[in-house]
């Protein structure tokens, strides 16, 4: 089996960075200023995971407010409203409020792929986008469409969206549906979570694929619908709550799907236990038959400090090596 | 308290923080860059103070605080100044605002009182009304911060109830007689297990404490976990309501609530003044559910005002006040 490792998504922003979007602003630099200073920062950030040994790395979405931001801001129909606390973190984005279906102002991926997929090589080159159940879920929809039809219309631009990126040369889209993984989230949800996630799939061309869940552990019945996505791959999270997500998939597994296994704690500074956490990937992994298995962080790196996300990369790739070095002694010793 | 008598009806009151006042923003500055100690630290931000009473009595606030003017974080004041917290880094807290999130690098421990000088102050300008004791709690403690020491997530909170419960002790001992815990993260984390932690929690920082006992939280899903709230050892719940709509009235009813409220009329998050009808309308609509009466009704904002411009705060409450008066001839 192929073991893979990739972080889940935005690198925490640097001193600098923070210092330029300030003053950005405050209208004491100009955009073309900050986007220097952004390119610099993002090929170092692309730079930590490539040197990690990661296979798929992202460009820390460094400039990204929050996950709907630069959507809510490239589409028409839909702006950025008052803060809502993001889940269970001490953080807050702020409500896209849909006044009618969003029509596409400009691309948010597809430009930044052509600036820094050639800077990822070896590595492939992720685009991350919201769900378009949760982006749904998470807005205020004063559109005159029911939320379904709100849905769709947000997949059909995020469909655009993972085309123009792949051809532009992205590896790998991540569709992020947080909101499937909290208890109180709908089977409804789920089927409308799944069809939609397999169009964008279907839309990526070549590209692999990835539905994220996070921040908690799907109820069965909801994971079990999710399974009948199109997407390649499927991540959990696997450190917010160990014991409720193994016996998930003890008893749903990945429904044929590519494991992607969120285990290096993206909310904590400590150092992940290697150890552990390759038990906890072998207990995941115990009755999965597929070819090839990512290594994830729990969620984004941008809940913690700048000189952490980057130590958290550097752990995801060591754990990573320790993983596919002892399923390759293991297959060594079967052979033997 | 003499000298005042605060209305039986709809008393006026605030969540804690307000605009930080340059003198404040200056010696908080300072402090940080080891140039002053805490001492002259807290002096220095007196006269802040100062201006935030005075705003509160301009506007008629009738139970107040020292708008937690020497804070610069609701968890990183603290930190600094208990044993156990080392320092922390920046992370986000929404669009480009980032706080210093501290780390618990040992057991944490109370070493002197560190709120108590300015609410002395403010006991002392106040003209009679009394000066509300806010402390941030320890569930929000923990969740807003790293830890690499403990482990274990409820010991590192009961540990920390206990240095609250030693502060508070003190400003009760010094005449406090409205203590508030505030415990914004609770909503964070709506699990029972999570509430049920906090209650345990609360038990420590609250039992035989002679004062009225508040805790505060705001946003996010606290329906979830009313069912598991409502016999928390607080005389008050202050809880946000404008910002979400008043969403959780509906769920108060169902689950018969029956202490105090302090109720949430002003958005913290807008810079948009509401009108005194407007909160008027607000008050209406409890009184119309009839969830609890006038006299166990505290009208407040949803939280501190810290993100306000300091004219926009005072607007914001001189109408919350207007509107309470208002409400006092009505219900």
């Amino acid at each position: 089996m192929r073991v893979w490792a990739s972080t889940l998504g935005g690198f925490a922003r640097s001193r600098l960075v923070r210092r330029v979007l300030r003053d950005y602003e405050l209208g004491l630099m100009s955009y073309g200023d900050v986007e220097k200073v952004l390119l610099e920062a993002s090929s170092a950030v692309i730079g930590v995971q490539v040197a990690s040994g990661l296979a798929y790395v992202n460009d820390g979405m460094l400039d990204w407010h929050d996950i709907f931001r630069p959507f809510v801001e490239s589409w028409r129909n839909v702006t950025p409203t008052g803060l809502l606390r993001f889940f269970d973190n001490n953080f807050f984005y702020r409500i896209p409020r849909f006044t009618g279906l969003p029509e596409p102002s400009r691309l948010v991926w597809a430009p930044r792929v052509r600036k820094f997929a050639p800077i990822a090589e070896p590595s492939g080159f992720k685009v991350v986008l919201p769900g378009p159940v949760t982006f749904a879920l998470m807005s205020s929809n004063e559109s005159g469409y029911s939320l379904e039809e709100l849905s769709e219309a947000i997949a059909k631009l995020l469909a655009g969206e993972a085309r123009a990126a792949v051809e532009a040369g992205a590896s790998m889209v991540q569709i992020d549906e947080p909101t499937l993984a909290d208890p109180e989230a709908s089977r409804d949800s789920a089927v409308l979570a799944a069809e939609l996630s397999s169009r964008i799939a279907s839309a990526s061309g070549p590209a692999k694929t990835l539905l994220a869940l996070y921040f908690d552990v799907p109820r069965a019945d909801v994971y079990e619908e999710l399974l009948n996505s199109k997407v390649q791959c499927l991540s959990l999270d696997l450190i917010d709550a160990p014991e409720r997500a193994l016996k998930l998939l003890a008893s749903k597994g990945f429904g044929g799907h590519c494991a992607v296994l969120g285990l290096v704690n993206s909310r904590a500074v400590h150092d992940d236990p290697i150890d552990r956490l390759s038990s906890i990937a072998e207990e995941a992994l115990k009755d999965y038959g597929g070819e090839e298995a990512g290594l994830t962080t729990s969620t984004w790196l941008d809940l913690i400090p700048y000189d952490y996300s980057v130590r958290k990369a550097r752990i995801l790739g060591l754990l990573a090596e320790k993983l596919a070095y002892s399923r390759a002694w293991e297959l060594v010793w079967r052979a033997g | 308290m003499a000298g005042y008598t605060i209305p039986t009806k709809f008393p006026t009151t605030i969540v804690g923080s307000y605009p930080k006042m340059p003198q404040a923003e200056e010696a908080i500055k300072r402090r940080k860059s080891g140039e002053i100690g805490e001492e002259e630290f807290l002096e220095l931000v007196k006269p802040a103070v100062r201006e935030v009473v005075n705003d509160y009595l301009w506007a008629g606030v009738d139970i107040i605080s020292d708008g937690e003017q020497a804070r610069d974080d609701m968890v990183v004041y603290f930190a600094e100044r208990l044993k156990g917290y080392g320092r922390g880094d920046w992370v986000r807290v929404f669009d480009n605002v980032y706080f210093k999130k501290p780390i618990v690098t040992g057991k944490v421990e109370w070493l002197r009182p560190m709120i108590l000088d300015h609410w002395e102050y403010a006991t002392s300008i106040n003209m009679g009304r009394p000066v509300k004791a806010i402390i941030t709690g320890p569930y929000t403690m923990v969740e807003w911060s790293f830890d690499i020491h403990y482990g274990d997530r409820r010991e590192l909170v009961l540990d920390l109830a206990r240095v609250i419960r030693r502060e508070l002790e003190e400003l009760v001992r010094r005449g406090a007689k409205y203590v508030q815990v505030d415990e914004p993260a609770l909503s964070t984390r709506p699990w029972r297990e999570d509430a049920e932690l906090l209650k345990e929690a609360l038990d420590i920082v609250f039992k035989g404490l002679d004062a009225k006992r508040i805790v505060h939280i705001c946003f996010g899903r606290l329906e979830r976990v009313m069912p598991y709230i409502l016999d928390y050892p607080v005389d008050q719940f202050d809880l946000e309501m404008k910002n979400s709509n008043f969403r959780l009235l509906p769920y108060l009813k169902e689950y018969g609530y029956n202490k105090e409220l302090g109720f949430g009329v002003v958005d913290v998050h807008t810079h948009q003044v509401e009108s005194v009808k407007e909160i008027e309308e607000a008050i209406d609509k409890l009184m119309k559910m009839d969830i609890v009466g006038p006299e166990k009704t505290y009208i407040k904002p949803d939280c501190g005002l810290k993100r306000q411009q300091r004219e926009t705060a005072r607007l914001k409450l001189k109408n919350m006040v207007e509107a309470a008066k208002k409400a006092r001839e009505k219900w």
